[in-house]
């Protein structure tokens, strides 16, 4: 079939560009238990390095089924590969792979206290394991780290490794780099062109959802536009009058990447778009963000946005601090009641301490700190310089939140 | 439109149940290899590992569906791998691609200056468009909300 040879070839030429063997094996065993071209399209472009190498560390894994202490750094990859099974709803391997991962993953952190020394790097790093499947594995997401910034025909040689990884996104902008390249090129044959590549992958994947093809041609309009932007601003000498395609709505955006137009058409073109999908997330940050209903501006907003990430990180900062003196009696059954507890009773606990439920979204954290006598017992017995700079630290957002309680 | 709407409701119910689950699993065997711990250098040591823990559980539980998660796990082994024969020459090399990286990303100015320290802030951003970049921050924030909440009704549980 079409798509195994497509998934195998994909596979062998990650296999060969890593030079691990076990990586194209494992792939084609994937590659037949699932569309190939699913998986490619699954994660964003170009994630099928982070696919092989979870793929070849997800085999290991599903042989051990205990994860053995020689497999902790795999069981971090684990996870995301049959995340990425049960993203496409194929089930049975999917479930097949996805518990061993699950087990696997956590045995990675209980490795550390085990060793008892000082220094938590070095714990971490003990075992860490010098395989080359992993170093070479963690290579390729450089590659396509780089891959996803560049989509430039300067990176097109760096592509031709990755391009069949990479095949829907990379493969629509280094093509269409290619040909922004050349003089002349009319709009119908180029969209004919790029339509029928990507018909080719598409129908590679025809079992994949909607969803994961609009996501691909999100993610293939966002690259062309990042190199749309590139390309209007180097290639001004190639001017063609295609400005007519200025108001294309949002499905011919690649209409409007493709004629190169005018210098200043294209570079307006794509600014306008760029602009319009910048404002369009700023809106749902809005959403997100609490209290920033209100403003207007970028700037601002961004503001708000920084400050609140922060927040957010010092206020898991602060809980795992209160954790690591709290409790250290965790039997299993408690683990149990613990997690219904946890996902269910939230609105309970929210109560006993005074928060509403609707503000139990929305900044909380300084609302904790009057309140927590609890706090107070563990805080007061070890007496921590860190704990000072936590605490510092998390008096910091209290000012701008009270401008967010108006 | 509605493409990045469905980015942002990617059931966080399950993360959270994923997360909650994974960190209650590490933080079970976290207190099994260092149950007695009253030295303030002991109690910051856990505070570490609790904060490690809590940060691999939910880039595992995130999966590598998102930029920042993957960047997550890569940075987790790449500590790991810090300390190998390789260590040296893979920091260097890693750091000049990602010099290399940044000078060739096109980072509008345009009242987005500030997008350098959000870059920071979020894991894996400094290689992304403002675009993408926004995307990343709007599902961080969404995770680390669900981290927050979880963590805290541990904390509430135990400490009432």
């Amino acid at each position: 079939m079409g798509t195994e040879d497509n998934g195998d070839m994909g596979f062998q030429h990650r296999g060969s560009s890593s030079g691990m063997n076990p990586i194209s094996v494992s792939g084609k065993i994937l590659g037949r238990a699932m569309s190939s071209g699913a998986i490619i399209k699954s994660t964003n472009g170009a994630d099928p390095f982070f696919g092989s190498g979870w793929d070849s560390l997800s085999m290991s894994q599903s042989e051990n089924f205990g994860g053995s202490s020689m497999v902790p750094l795999t069981d971090v990859a684990n996870p995301p590969f049959p995340l990425l099974l049960t993203n496409q709803a194929i089930d049975s391997s999917s479930h097949l792979v996805h518990y061993p991962s699950d087990l696997g993953l956590v045995d990675m952190v209980p490795k550390l206290p085990s060793f008892g020394s000082g220094n938590f790097s070095e714990m971490v790093s003990s075992f860490g394991l010098p395989e080359s499947g992993q170093i070479t594995n963690s290579g390729c997401p450089i590659n396509y780290l780089r891959n996803r910034e560049g989509g430039t025909a300067n990176t097109s040689t760096n592509n031709a490794d990755c391009q069949e990884n990479c095949q829907v996104s990379e493969e629509g902008s280094s093509p269409n780099g290619r040909r922004k390249r050349r003089a002349s090129n009319s709009p119908s044959p180029m969209n004919t062109n790029k339509n029928a590549e990507r018909e080719q992958h598409k129908e590679s994947s025809k079992d994949s959802s909607e969803c994961l093809k609009e996501q691909e041609e999100k993610k293939q309009k966002i690259e062309q536009n990042i190199s749309a932007n590139l390309r209007g601003k180097q290639t001004s000498k190639q001017a063609k009058d295609n400005s007519n395609s200025g108001e294309a709505p949002k499905e011919n955006y690649i209409h409007v990447r493709a004629k190169r137009g005018q210098a200043t058409n294209s570079h307006s073109l794509a600014e306008r778009v760029r602009r319009e999908r910048i404002s369009e997330r700023m809106r749902l940050l809005q959403e997100l963000v609490p209290g920033c209903n209100k403003i207007t501006g970028k700037a601002v907003m961004l503001d708000e946005i920084i400050n609140y990430v922060q927040s957010l990180q010092q206020q898991v900062e602060f809980l795992s601090m209160k954790l690591a003196t709290v409790n250290p009696e965790l039997n299993d059954d408690i683990e149990r009641i613990l997690t219904k507890d946890i996902l269910h009773s939230r609105g309970s606990n929210a109560a006993i301490f005074g928060f509403g439920p609707g503000l139990s979204s929305s900044y909380p954290f300084p609302q904790g700190i009057p309140q927590g006598t609890s706090l107070s017992i563990p805080f007061t017995t070890p007496p921590l310089n860190p704990m000072a700079q936590v605490a510092s630290r998390c008096h910091y957002p209290a000012p701008s939140l009270s401008s967010f309680e108006d | 439109m509605m493409t990045s709407r469905q980015h942002l409701t990617t059931n966080p119910s399950s993360i959270k149940t994923r997360f909650a689950y994974l960190f209650l699993r590490n933080l079970k065997r976290l207190n099994k290899y260092r149950p007695t711990s009253s030295s303030s250098r002991a109690v910051y040591q856990r505070y570490g590992m609790i904060k490690f823990a809590a940060d691999a559980s939910m880039a595992s539980a995130v999966g590598s569906r998102r930029a920042w998660s993957r960047a997550t796990l890569l940075k987790i082994r790449n500590r790991a791998l810090n300390c190998t024969f390789l260590k040296r020459r893979r920091i260097h090399a890693l750091r000049r691609r990602r010099a290399e990286r940044k000078s060739r990303n096109p980072r509008q100015e345009c009242a987005f200056g500030q997008a350098n320290e959000l870059r920071r802030l979020v894991p894996g951003g400094e290689v992304m468009d403002i675009c993408n970049l926004l995307d990343e921050t709007a599902h961080y924030i969404k995770c680390l909300n669900t981290q927050v909440q979880v963590m805290r009704n541990i904390v509430d549980f135990y400490s009432s």
